[in-house]
């Protein structure tokens, strides 16, 4: 123990140190959101909308990837099931919006406890594998029994959000539909902060690195690589359900593999078990497939042009990534600033190379 | 309150605990001395359920364990600090440390997403048996670097305070003072003697015999997976099968 109390930081320190960089991303993140709605047309509030919904998705890969150490390749699966399950209850069913959107939410959360209860005992990659095997079945499902999901023509006319007898239509419905979308987000991402910090979130980076070592520490690893799978599925079955009460109109069409791959790949430009950065992550990564979309269709270029554009971007990005910011944007532009991640990721890697 | 009745452990044709029966009471600090391979490290993992037995029971407190997991078992009061280093990378030592307190707090993902007064007063609580394990073996300094940029053998002992803070009632250590300097050494045999004096029930492997027979009041000695002696640690040292086996090999090693 030292005599003399530490001295603090300077304050340019302290506002720019990894909790208070958090604050600040919380808090333009919330002005922007809060503000944008106000300055957008439709069309750019409908790709607001999305760059929410797949904040929630990605923020939940994030927290699986990251922090369990485990790697999903279907994420969209979950997605899918969420939005056939809310336009199922409402459509079919005739259940008001919010109660089916909680009960598919919670019934995606619970496949996926299912699903994963086996898989996550297994280690490696099989989960990543199975994930995208999982996709694969649940879209083939889907083709399989017509009369309850509109087979490969899919499911049209679904309600839209309502509470009790106020319904989500006309003039504002775009811009209420980006305030809702955007405070779900905001839940999603402050439960992720505060799962991070805490007892169970501390488990969760332990047996990221050591299983072993969290097992001995008491902590029961395969419950919480379950529950953290089916939250991230729960997540994406949140997002899925509003999507389709957004959109409307589903198909196994809308939710391609290719889907998946972008969700990986938002997760890992934000940073994996980067809460903020899921944020910027989705929204820079939608807004370059949007670029390319418009690049793409360009007059003069073949009809495969977009596909083989994003397909080209998405692997060059991939790429980048590895090679550059292996930790993702976010943590290292904190890094930059602070500079002192940097030298710690440098000294880890001393020390597993040592021991 | 430990009892190890007829542990049996294979590697494909290596029988690395060979029907091995161990009583450890409550208070004592027992130690576990060999020579390299004797399968000392082997019999800790059995007792903590990270490998499982091929044959024989475990009983902590009376209770059959033999078929919980480690975890299960963390909770119930076993913890050890690994002789192969089981750290988390990228967290602090301070972070490493509060893991430990898996064993006893009970918080999970839903009092973590909306942050119940029950939780808050857990996390304080969690934070300050952190801080105090980490004081306690010394390593208060360290606290917020990440835990990996440490040495190897002080590692080992945030392998200790992280057990510390799971606040157990049967501490396993696997050649805890391997890499420490011999200052740092002296620290740990005070640590682990006040440990003692407070209760706490430990079981020891050391290579170094002097470190353990100061410590421990009874000794076994594994030679190829069988206990080969027992007895206080005086006596152990005098025991011509214990020579033979553990003391000459480690003059081999010294001359060599
Ligand atoms: N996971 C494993 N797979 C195969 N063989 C193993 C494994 N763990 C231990 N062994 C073998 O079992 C025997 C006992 O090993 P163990 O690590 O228990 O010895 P030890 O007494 O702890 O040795 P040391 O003093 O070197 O730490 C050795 O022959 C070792 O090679
Ligand atoms: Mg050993």
């Amino acid at each position: 123990m030292s005599e003399l109390p530490a001295e603090p930081p300077p304050l340019w320190q302290r506002l720019l140190s990894r909790q208070a960089l958090g604050g600040w991303v919380l808090a333009a993140t919330a002005v922007v959101s809060l503000l944008a709605p106000l300055g957008l047309d439709d069309a750019q509030l409908t790709i607001y909308v999305f760059i929410g919904l797949y904040t929630m998705v990605v923020a939940g890969l994030s927290l699986l990837m990251g922090f369990a150490g485990q790697v999903s390749l279907g994420q969209a699966a979950f997605f899918t099931i969420g939005a056939y399950t809310a336009a199922i209850l409402t459509r079919d069913a005739g259940m008001p919006s919010l109660l089916a959107l909680a009960i598919s939410t919670t019934a995606t959360a619970g496949i996926a406890a299912l699903v994963g209860l086996p898989l996550l005992r297994l280690r490696g990659h099989y989960l990543a594998f199975a994930t995208l095997a999982f996709q694969l079945i649940v879209l083939s499902a889907i083709s399989q029994v017509p009369q309850l999901t509109g087979g490969d023509t899919g499911l049209t006319a679904i309600p839209t959000l309502s509470l009790g007898p106020i319904a989500l239509h006309g003039q504002f419905r775009t811009f209420i539909f980006a305030y809702v979308v955007w405070v779900l987000a905001a839940g999603v991402l402050v439960m992720n902060r505060n799962l991070v910090r805490s007892r169970p979130g501390r488990g969760l980076r332990a047996l990221a690195t050591s299983e072993v070592g969290a097992l001995a520490a008491g902590v029961p690893v395969t419950r919480y690589k379950v529950q953290v799978f089916a939250l991230s599925a729960g997540y994406a079955g949140l997002a899925g359900g509003v999507y389709a009460f957004f959109v409307g109109y589903i198909a196994p069409e809308t939710f391609p593999v290719l889907l998946s791959v972008q969700f990986l790949i938002m997760a890992a430009v934000g940073g994996l078990g980067s809460v903020w950065g899921s944020v910027l992550g989705t929204a820079g990564v939608y807004l370059l497939i949007q670029v390319l979309d418009t690049v793409g269709t360009a007059p003069g270029l073949p009809a495969s042009a977009p596909a083989i554009f994003s397909y080209a971007v998405y692997g060059l990005v991939l790429v980048a990534i590895m090679l550059y910011l292996p930790q993702g944007v976010l943590p290292a532009i904190q890094a930059r600033l602070v500079g002192r991640r940097a030298v710690s990721a440098v000294e880890a890697e001393r020390s597993t190379r040592a021991s | 309150m430990l009892e190890a009745r007829g542990l049996t452990r294979r590697f494909g044709g290596v029988v690395a605990v060979d029907e091995v029966s161990l009583e450890v009471a409550e208070g004592e600090l027992a130690g576990v001395i060999g020579p390299n391979g004797a399968g000392k490290s082997t019999l800790f993992h059995l007792i903590t359920g990270h490998l499982r037995p091929d044959a024989g029971r475990i009983l902590f407190g009376g209770r059959d364990i033999t078929s919980l997991g480690p975890d299960r078992r963390a909770r119930l009061g076993i913890a050890i600090a690994f002789q192969a280093v089981r750290l988390f990378r990228g967290m602090s030592v301070l972070e490493n440390v509060m893991v430990g307190a898996h064993a006893w707090s009970r918080s999970g993902f839903w009092e973590a997403f909306f942050r119940l007064p029950r939780h808050r007063a857990e996390e304080r609580r969690i934070l300050d048996r952190a801080r105090r394990a980490l004081e306690r073996v010394g390593l208060g300094d360290s606290a917020d670097r990440p835990a990996e940029s440490l040495p190897l053998g002080q590692q080992r002992i945030v392998q200790v305070a992280r057990a510390l803070c799971g606040e157990p009632r049967l501490l396993l250590l696997d050649e805890p003072a391997s890499g420490l300097r011999a200052a740092e050494r002296e620290r740990l045999a005070q640590l682990l003697a006040s440990l003692r004096g407070e209760g706490l029930t430990m079981l020891l492997i050391e290579h170094d015999v002097a470190f353990v027979t100061r410590l421990a009041e009874r000794i076994t000695v594994l030679d190829h997976g069988r206990v080969i002696a027992r007895g206080p640690a005086a006596e152990i040292r005098d025991d011509p099968a214990v020579v033979a086996a553990y003391l000459g090999q480690a003059r081999e090693r010294a001359s060599a």
